[in-house]
């Protein structure tokens, strides 16, 4: 039984990498608003769907993920504007139900065109494993890995070491100081929100190299990306990486040593347990969080 | 009340947050290189009327005009771009950054030569000079309302609006902030101060308003020499 760890523990990590981008694109959002968008799986399946589109139409496919990710980042910085931003002052239950709403209208206008037809994206590479001592290695991965290691690293350095990122965490810190130095607030607000529609945009196009895709996949992702948020600390980046990745590995040693039933409700009973028992988990300060 | 060398004029501002009007129909003027004092009881509009001034609360009927453009109800990153640039009560400053950070943010809008901004801020608060690189959180409220007012002037503001800039602190800070206010005064800079503290407000103010339930309800000159005792009792009788 033992034997069988490093493997589940690598293919652990590989997928986890993958919860951590989602959980990181919701936070990005959750950091400007203080609002988790509850639709936010769905625009990480509509991340996949428009890839699928583009290269569908015969565009190569770097032009075709670029133009997917830049049109997510425009979806998500127009909801925000058009749809949250007029009633961000509200009752939080507003906001909740305003972004499952418009996370149910894209699920319906995919159905429209899929139904439950599921697709898979094809791969710009062969499909290979590599042998690692006894652990298997494939080539998703690592390119998942290699991905979501290049966008973290691209975000440490855009946030730590760019005039962008100072003004972003002076957002972070202080809204009402970022008005008072002249920031277009409104404005910013929409631009992260589409950033982390971009971002879940590339975990949807990664998942799809995982799984096949259905317009319900924004379920799977949202709940994920959620118990990786709840678990590293709501709020917290660094944290967002770290649950994401200890999901991926907690869903595959349950997974194998308990039941394969866990496989499918681990992020579900991590979201529980860490909600009650630990309420601002690995690197959060607080569970302030507003729905 | 408007003079020609007006270059804020407000006239008629109702304001409030959402079921609860604030301001019913207020009216005031500041030169330029005035300082003009918002003086009255808890309750009776002076934020509401900086805030309203800086956008942060959108007025429901009124003008306000800066410079002869129309600014009432503009969203505030547009209001600060001409010029007009506040200091809030609760200073809102970036306590994970450091003193030089704060400032620099505080010219990124309106651009301006860093360098020298900065050496102009260092020069009013030589203290911020000597603490640039620590962090704002572990400062005490004198030397964080330093930054704040600091981070202001890097925005080479047109006109300063002041919340309570003694508010909460010890006396040797109130000495140190009326000392700063005079020094911008001096250097021609206008200003909108509420303050609750009279003598301070009567140190540096050219002008006192003494607003009630939402409007002035009148105003002096500073010059005209009125007693502290009696501005109390038009205030609050």
């Amino acid at each position: 039984m033992l034997a069988v760890l490093p493997q589940l523990l690598v293919s652990g990590v590989a997928t986890g990498m993958l919860y951590a981008l989602i959980a990181l694109s919701l936070t990005v959002g959750y950091r400007a608003t203080t609002v988790v968008n509850f639709g936010h799986g769905d625009m990480v399946m509509a991340g996949a769907y428009a890839a699928l589109v583009l290269v569908g139409w015969g565009l190569p496919y770097a032009p075709a993920l670029l133009l997917a990710l830049a049109g997510l980042f425009l979806l998500g910085a127009a909801t925000q504007r058009a749809l949250l931003q007029p009633i961000l002052a509200g009752p939080h239950l507003s906001l909740a139900m305003m972004a499952l709403a418009i996370g149910y209208a894209m699920r319906g206008a995919a159905r429209m065109e899929w139904g439950s037809e599921v697709v898979t994206l094809p791969r710009p590479y062969e499909q290979d494993a590599f042998m690692l001592g006894t652990v298997v290695l494939t080539m998703d991965e690592l390119v998942i890995a290699g991905v979501v290691l290049a966008l973290l690293a691209a975000l440490v350095v855009i946030i730590n070491l760019t005039p962008v990122g100072r003004l972003i965490q002076a957002v972070f810190q202080s809204q009402r100081g970022a008005a008072l130095v002249g920031l277009d607030v409104h404005s910013f607000h929409g631009a992260m929100w589409g950033a982390g529609a971009a971002l879940g945009a590339a975990g949807g196009i990664l998942l799809g190299l995982l799984v096949p895709l259905t317009p319900d996949i924004g379920v799977y992702t949202l709940i994920r990306g959620f118990a990786a948020m709840t678990l590293g600390g709501f709020g917290s980046p660094i944290g967002a990486v770290v649950g994401g990745v200890v999901l991926g590995v907690m869903e595959k040693l349950l997974g194998f040593y308990v039941s394969t039933v866990f496989i499918d409700i681990t992020a579900y009973l991590v979201t529980i347990l860490v909600l009650l028992i630990w309420p601002s988990g690995l690197f959060g300060r607080r569970a302030a969080v507003r729905v | 009340m408007a003079t020609p060398d007006a270059i804020l004029v407000a006239r008629g501002v109702e304001a409030g947050y959402a079921k609860k009007q604030i301001l019913f129909g207020l009216d005031f003027s500041v030169s330029r290189s005035e300082v003009v004092a918002l003086l009255g009881a808890n309750g009776s509009g002076k934020s509401t009327a900086l805030n309203t001034v800086s956008g942060f609360v959108r007025p429901q009927a009124g003008s306000i005009r800066f410079e002869g453009a129309e600014i009432a109800g503009k969203a505030p990153h547009r209001i600060f771009r001409l010029g007009v640039v506040q200091v809030s009560q609760a200073r809102d400053l970036f306590s994970e950054m450091s003193v030089e950070e704060n400032l620099r943010l505080g010219a990124w809008v309106r651009g301006g030569e860093v360098a020298r901004l900065l050496d102009g801020v260092y020069q009013s608060f030589p203290r911020l000079a000597e603490r640039r690189r620590q962090m704002v959180r572990l400062m005490s409220g004198g030397e964080q309302q330093m930054v704040a007012i600091g981070r202001a002037l890097m925005a080479d503001p047109r006109i300063l609006l002041l919340d309570e800039p003694s508010g909460g602190l010890a006396p040797s800070f109130v000495a140190e902030i009326a000392a700063i206010i005079k020094a911008l005064k001096a250097r021609g800079i206008a200003m909108l101060i509420i303050e609750q503290n009279i003598k301070l407000a009567l140190s540096v103010a050219d002008r006192f308003l003494i607003l009630r339930d939402g409007r002035v309800s009148q105003q002096h000159d500073v010059k005209a020499g009125m007693r502290e005792e009696e501005i109390v009792r038009r205030i609050y009788l």
